[in-house]
């Protein structure tokens, strides 16, 4: 771990963005550099998991590598044209929920992990998913619930995507309060959890595998 | 086996960490009222008539109970400003007809009101209710309704609720709301705006919470004087909401959440009333703390309602000092069967109960789709297994 991603693994936004603006002064590869920082990223991760951190610093540590790309990106522009990307992920919480905070992390951890996140928002019609898969072609999509009702339409939005034929396409997680909880064979997907991390590694063991 | 006590006696001596004749049960039934009872949840909020005969219709459904939530939040929606989190002068909250999947629950629809912590701390709530993102309802009220709404009807609900209290001798479980001021500035910055402000800007964030600490505590013990508090009982009570911000790490619970909680909470006994704290998320981490919340009190005016939180943990570190009260998972009620609730419900008696200071409820309040069967399990297992 260099100066960057130690600054982004305690929280200190001065440092990491003074780190990148040294970086992008000595010419450095800014592909690097959000290596670099990603890199601080996941040790704020494993803060996390081992109960050192809590949703607060996770949410912060994003905020943070957000700011930092933000100043890269010109720079990815101007040498490669454009920033590659890990892959596509659709996410959205599902219709008869209106919860936004647990979606917006986990869609703000995807992006600071490389993924293009197509979000279509809340309260989102299991019609609107498949729709949505149709266009983006995603490897993977998100379905976030809180409620206990949401749980059901958990239910609809798998039933439609099977009906729409594109079950076999995506892979699916759902994250979210009440989901976690239940029965893992009600919800018919390939992972449930409530837990924002534990949703980011596991969509980046499914894409790491694919890419095998 | 003692005589048998009315339920507020039996709640009473829970406060008071002693052994009542059974375990309290107090499952936190609000919108399964009037979904069981096939009312609107506009009518729950608009017609105090209807909602109390939808209350009396669904205890008989769901089993009775040692309390009953009275739904404040009624009086915090209709009111001008601010009022817990609640108001829709200020707040974009949307209340709908019917129950999913035709409507839902009424829902915040979060924006960030609050642009300079400075500005609304020197003109007041002016900055919130002109903001461009307010949801500005007092423009499309008229001010006689509004004056109405804060001035007339709280004593129009108030009485409905004291005839309930009279005729069916079942205390009300509070008699104000107040949200902690975190909670507020979530509402009214958003969580990710509050994050970083928690750690950019960390002296005002505790200016803005001192800043809301007297309006709060002050509209919160109106609210219970209407309610009755002092002659109707439970009325004395001040539920005090959430847990702040969920995902608190120790530091930022300690150095920004503490404080505030506990001035509140002093307050709030000081000046007579009791505090049912109704905290949620997995406070676990946070129970070293939380242990002084009685420091410098009476004994019985501190309940502490957990969601997440380990329970044989809190009863190890709170156990002389506060009651505890939960907490039959959600998902449980919903989707598990009574079999499951019922020894879900004798763990909790057996981990919690001894000694006293424990009420056998829900973590946070029994969801409106929940199986009946599963929330009468609740209240049939403080019979089966909660006599001292």
């Amino acid at each position: 771990m260099g100066k960057l991603s130690d600054a982004l693994a305690v929280l200190d936004k001065p440092a990491v963005l003074a780190a990148v603006q040294e970086g992008i002064e000595a010419g450095t590869d800014p592909l690097q550099l959000v290596e670099e920082a990603r890199l601080g990223l996941e040790a704020v991760g494993r803060e996390f998991d081992k109960g050192n951190y809590f949703l607060m610093e996770l949410l912060r540590a994003a905020q943070i590598f957000k700011d930092a790309v933000a100043l890269l990106t010109p720079k990815i522009k101007e040498r490669y044209g454009s920033a590659a990307s890990r892959g596509t992920v659709v996410i959205g919480t599902v219709a008869g929920d209106v919860h936004d905070l647990g979606k917006n992390i986990v869609r703000d951890l995807l992006q600071c992990n490389g993924f293009e996140v197509i979000d279509l928002g809340v309260d989102v019609p299991a019609a609107r998913f498949v729709e949505a898969i149709r266009q983006h072609r995603p490897k993977v999509v998100g379905m976030s619930a809180l409620l206990s009702a949401a749980v059901t339409q958990v239910g609809r939005t798998v039933e439609a995507i099977e009906e729409a034929g594109l079950r076999d396409q995506v892979r699916l997680i759902v994250g979210g309060g009440i989901v976690g909880e239940v029965k893992r064979n009600m919800l018919r997907v390939d992972h449930a959890t409530t837990n924002a991390n534990e949703g980011i590694s596991v969509i980046l063991d499914w894409f790491g595998r694919e890419q095998a | 086996m003692k005589e048998r006590l009315s339920c507020y006696e039996r709640l009473e001596l829970a406060w008071n960490l002693q052994e009542a004749d059974r375990v309290p049960v107090a499952p936190v039934n609000c919108y399964i009222i009037p979904y069981l009872a096939g009312i609107s949840i506009r009518d729950m909020f608009y017609d105090p008539d209807k909602l109390i005969a939808a209350t009396i219709k669904a205890r008989e459904m769901l089993g009775g109970g040692d309390n009953i939530d009275p739904n404040i939040t009624t009086l915090n929606h209709l009111s001008m400003f601010g009022r817990a989190g609640w108001d829709q002068a200020t707040l974009d909250w949307r209340i709908w007809d019917d129950f999913p999947p035709k409507g839902n629950l009424p829902s915040l629809f979060e924006k960030a009101l609050i642009e300079d912590y400075d500005d609304v701390m020197e003109r007041g709530f002016a900055p919130l209710l002109y903001s461009k993102n307010g949801a500005q309802a007092i423009f499309t009220r008229s001010i006689d309704e509004f004056l109405y709404y804060e001035f007339e009807y709280p004593k129009v609900y108030a009485a409905a609720w004291r005839r309930f209290v009279e005729e069916q001798e079942v205390p009300l479980l509070m008699g104000g709301r107040a949200c902690h001021p975190l909670d507020m500035l979530q509402y009214y910055r958003g969580i990710a705006n509050l994050t970083q402000d928690i750690f950019e800007q960390p002296e005002k964030v505790k200016a803005m919470c001192d800043w809301l600490v007297e309006y709060e505590t002050t509209m919160a013990m109106r609210d219970a004087m209407i309610m009755g508090a002092g002659e109707v009982p439970g009325a004395e009570v001040i539920f005090f909401v959430n847990g702040g911000p969920p995902g608190m790490s120790p530091r930022i619970f300690d150095e920004f959440y503490w404080p505030t909680a506990k001035k509140m909470i002093d307050i709030f006994v000081t000046r007579g009333f009791k505090v049912h704290c109704h905290w949620d998320n997995d406070l676990t981490p946070h129970l070293e703390t939380i242990k002084h919340m009685a420091d410098g009190l009476p004994k019985g005016k501190l309940l502490l309602d957990l969601e997440k939180t380990d329970m044989k943990r809190a009863k190890e570190v709170l156990g002389d000092r506060i009651c505890i009260f939960g907490n039959v998972p959600s998902a449980m009620l919903v989707y598990g069967t009574p079999e499951e609730v019922d020894a879900y419900c004798r763990k909790l008696i057996e981990e919690c109960a001894p000694g006293g200071g424990f009420i056998l409820s829900t973590e946070c309040e029994t969801p409106w789709d929940s199986r009946p069967e599963n929330v009468r399990a609740i209240v049939q297992a403080a019979e089966k297994y909660g006599w001292y």
